[in-house]
């Protein structure tokens, strides 16, 4: 049986890949990219314990579902966002976005 | 299959809430059709805000659950009230302002009852998934409003900004989720709790690896420093009156989560997570006040007072305690109405002067007495001063504190409190001191003053709202008794003797 | 119109340089996971495991490292797959399905989709800023702190059982009724806020009463 702390590793890695991502892109896209790796860490995360620690409740899977629903909503949401910023000032960056500054 | 109570009733909030929103939204759509005055919308919607306020009332001193999802007890009561009361005074204070700024009303409105309804629910939940659906709901409502101002290009800017880090900040809450659920092997408040108290020495460092990412996802939801980063963009960004709901509702609702969990699951491992938040506080009552001294746009300035204000709210979560907990809750209460005064007043100032410049504001009190009275008292109700919410509800506070023994937390807090006067007087001294623009220089040769008459009326809407939280915040300053028995009740709810 | 849309061909050179280039370097992991399995070193769901891994952090490396974004895009899919895999692995079935339809499907249509409407440039453009050095060391240290902590617990794991649908069911829209209501408010308001954000709005004067 494979032990659970590979699956922990996988998904640490995973989450800190996302967090590069996240820090080292500029455009809006590239960033929502990163941010639904790290929220595929969390869903490894939440089913390896569910399966491992706690396989007559199972809450982590039900946890993992509404993590993907509510990732995908977030997707969506930003997307439409991005598009009319890019409507507005022709740029899917966003350190162009600078009249608020940081 | 284990018994599990699910009784509707006890939802009913809740329930007014989102049929409120599904309303207004199809009442927006058809409006054309059924022949509806928009203007009805923002009425409806304080209506519903209303009702749900009220009927929260029902349970005041009973102490039930759903499902052992949510609790539905006197803390809940308290958060429901102050979330719906809220929302009413918002929306009645910043009507015309949407009639004018926002084009899409009826996703406006939707959007703030259901940032209300998700609130509430992240207050009285009892588990952590439910928690955080409560939370996103409440971030997706706010990533909308603060995106719909479609004449104003800060506002996509900020949405943008708002949604990236919101995103990233989920991810990390969640991590941290998990790691707790993998450390307590349950997501029920009362299963954590039970665990941890039995020990968690062989989970010891993902535990506080989770506790941290939970301390910096919430961290930034509350905006405290270093997690604030987006706080200035997406208040100045947002139209003013999502400013107010970001200032208010979503922080009390936050504040609420962390009660929740630091009082009750989270408890037996104080040690390993109360240092943090004592630094996390520091760091934010500094940078916050301090970084407050240089804005020019009164919404900056009012977010990093804010910030400042997180600062002092995280002490007494810090030093969590049956009295702490009360004096976060008295205190809250009176921020939220003081700050809602500030923010109602700068949007009466804004509906007829059009800007957020804090040097617009000179002469204030030449042009518009009125308003200028009341951003006086509630920006020295903000800084502390004697015989006003602020200074009643920080002192109870801070004592509350320093008995638990962070005396030196404290009294950097009060240091802090003192230099957040200094820019509230700037904007006082801009206000009474100088001459509203357009006022003719003295006649060189006689020395009179021929003035035209400058002066501009509040529209009675405004005119009501800021009156009632003027009001409110000098009862709170002179007797908050009843506030402060409230937030007993409430807070002994997390402490059962 | 279909004409300029710079989708089929970018897609056709993408598919033809990342399979030549994940070729190249999977192919050799391949042959030893392979190798180790012939041999007995692996039992077969390890094999899975590390099979699905490669693909999970490859993937992952191919979405925050390529200049060009439809190939991270395409990297996004690699990694969603891999972690379908690694659910199946886990026995849930349902959360594999979901995860390829959602991600697979649908968020990277989407993400596409935005790709094309904001910037219909064919070829890489500048993605990445100037703090990518702190960002390295940044990742970096959060693996290694991730993976410490994660390794130095004792975990109390129990056997795998694979959760059956009807059960799944009973727990999700019983049990959490409450978060699924809320969940489908959520996406209520992406929805809304998505549509009016987006949409195109009058230009000044003209009559904006629909």
């Amino acid at each position: 049986m494979i032990p659970l702390e590979n699956f922990l590793v996988l998904s640490a890695i995973l989450f800190a890949l996302g967090f590069y991502g996240v820090l080292a892109r500029r455009s809006a896209i590239l960033i929502l990219i990163a941010v639904e790796l790290m929220l595929a860490a969390v869903s490894i995360n939440m089913v390896a314990f569910a399966a491992y620690l706690d396989p007559t409740r199972f809450t982590g899977i039900i946890f993992a579902i509404f993590v993907i629903t509510v990732a995908a909503a977030e997707v969506g949401l930003a997307l439409g966002i991005v598009l009319r910023l890019f409507r507005e000032r022709a740029s899917a960056n966003v350190d162009e976005a600078n009249s608020l500054k940081w | 299959m284990s018994d599990l109570n699910f009784d509707y009733t006890l939802l009913i909030p809740e329930l007014i809430l989102a049929v409120a929103a599904g309303i207004v939204l199809l009442a927006d759509a058809f409006h054309t059709e059924l022949r509806l005055n928009r203007t009805l919308l923002p009425g409806f919607t304080v209506l519903a805000a209303l009702a749900a306020g009220l009927t929260s009332l029902a349970w005041l001193d009973t102490s039930d659950d759903f499902a052992t999802l949510l609790a539905v007890d006197n803390f809940t009561a308290f958060f429901r009230v102050l979330f719906a009361f809220t929302l009413a005074t918002v929306v009645i204070g910043s009507y015309e302002f949407v009639a004018r700024e926002i084009r899409h009303q009826g996703e406006f409105y939707a959007m703030f009852l259901l940032a209300t309804l998700g609130a509430s629910v992240m207050a009285a939940s009892q588990e952590l998934l439910t928690a955080y659906i409560g939370l996103e709901l409440l971030s997706f409502s706010l990533y909308v409003a603060v995106s719909l101002a479609k004449r104003d290009p800060r506002s996509g800017e900020a949405g943008l900004k708002y949604v990236l880090l919101g995103g990233v900040a989920s991810a990390t809450l969640l991590y941290g989720l998990s790691l707790i659920y993998g450390s307590a092997g349950s997501t029920s408040y009362a299963a954590i709790s039970e665990t941890f108290a039995a020990g968690t020495a062989n989970v010891e460092l993902p535990l506080l690896l989770g506790l941290v990412l939970v301390i910096a996802g919430l961290g930034f939801k509350i905006s405290a420093v270093p997690f604030h980063m987006w706080t200035p963009d997406a208040y100045e960004g947002a139209p003013l009156p999502v400013t107010a709901i970001l200032s208010a509702t979503s922080k009390a609702g936050a504040i609420a989560l962390l009660l929740r969990l630091f009082s009750g699951p989270l408890l037996p491992v104080k040690d390993d997570w109360q240092w943090m938040l004592a630094v996390i506080s520091l760091t934010t009552m500094v940078a916050g006040n301090l970084i407050a001294l240089q804005q020019t746009n009164i919404k900056r300035l009012l977010a990093y007072s804010s910030i400042g204000q997180v600062g002092y709210m995280l002490l007494a979560v810090a030093t969590i305690s049956d009295a702490s907990a009360s004096a976060l809750l008295l205190h809250l209460g009176g921020y939220t109405v003081t700050n809602l005064a500030v923010f109602m007043a700068v949007i009466a100032f804004y509906n007829r002067q059009r800007s957020e410049r804090i040097a617009d504001f000179r002469g204030l009190a030449e042009t518009n007495p009125y308003l200028a009275l009341v951003i006086t008292a509630a920006l020295f109700s903000l800084s502390g001063m004697p015989l006003l919410a602020g200074f009643t509800t920080k002192f109870i506070l801070f004592q509350a504190a320093a008995q638990d023994g962070y005396l030196w937390l404290v009294a950097i807090a009060v240091v802090m409190s003192t230099i957040s006067l200094y820019y509230y007087l700037l904007v006082i001294r801009l206000m009474y001191v100088q001459e509203p623009d357009g006022a003719p220089a003295p006649d060189p040769q006689t020395g009179r003053l021929d003035r035209p008459n400058l002066r501009w009326r509040t529209s009675p809407a405004s005119y009501a709202v800021t009156a009632v939280l003027l009001l409110g915040t000098i009862a709170i300053g002179l007797y908050a008794t009843p506030l402060l028995e409230a937030a007993d009740d409430a807070a002994a709810v997390l402490f059962p003797a | 119109m279909l004409r300029r849309l710079p989708l089929p061909a970018q897609i056709d050179r993408t598919i033809t340089l990342g399979g030549l280039l994940a070729s190249v370097v999977a192919a050799p992991y391949i042959v030893v996971l392979g190798v180790l399995f012939a041999t007995g070193e692996l039992s077969a769901p390890e094999f899975v495991f590390w099979l699905n891994a490669g693909l999970v952090v490859g993937g992952a490396l191919a979405a925050v490292l390529l200049r060009h974004i439809v190939h991270a895009a395409l990297g996004l899919v690699g990694a969603s797959l891999g972690v379908a895999g690694i659910f199946l692995l886990l026995a849930s079935e349902f959360l594999a399905l979901v995860q390829v339809l959602v991600y697979g499907g649908g968020v990277t249509i989407l993400l596409l989709f935005g790709l094309m409407m904001t910037r219909a440039t064919d070829g890489p453009i500048v993605t990445d800023g100037a703090q990518k050095p702190f960002a390295f060391g940044a990742g970096i240290v959060l693996a290694g702190l991730f993976v410490g902590a994660m390794l130095d617990a004792e975990w109390d794991a129990l056997n795998v059982t694979v959760v059956g649908f009807r059960e799944l069911g009973i727990r999700l829209y019983r049990d959490f009724g409450i978060p699924f209501e809320v969940a489908s408010l959520v996406l209520l308001v992406a929805l809304i806020g998505a549509i009016t954000i987006a949409r195109r709005e009058p230009a000044p004067g003209e009559d904006d009463s629909k």
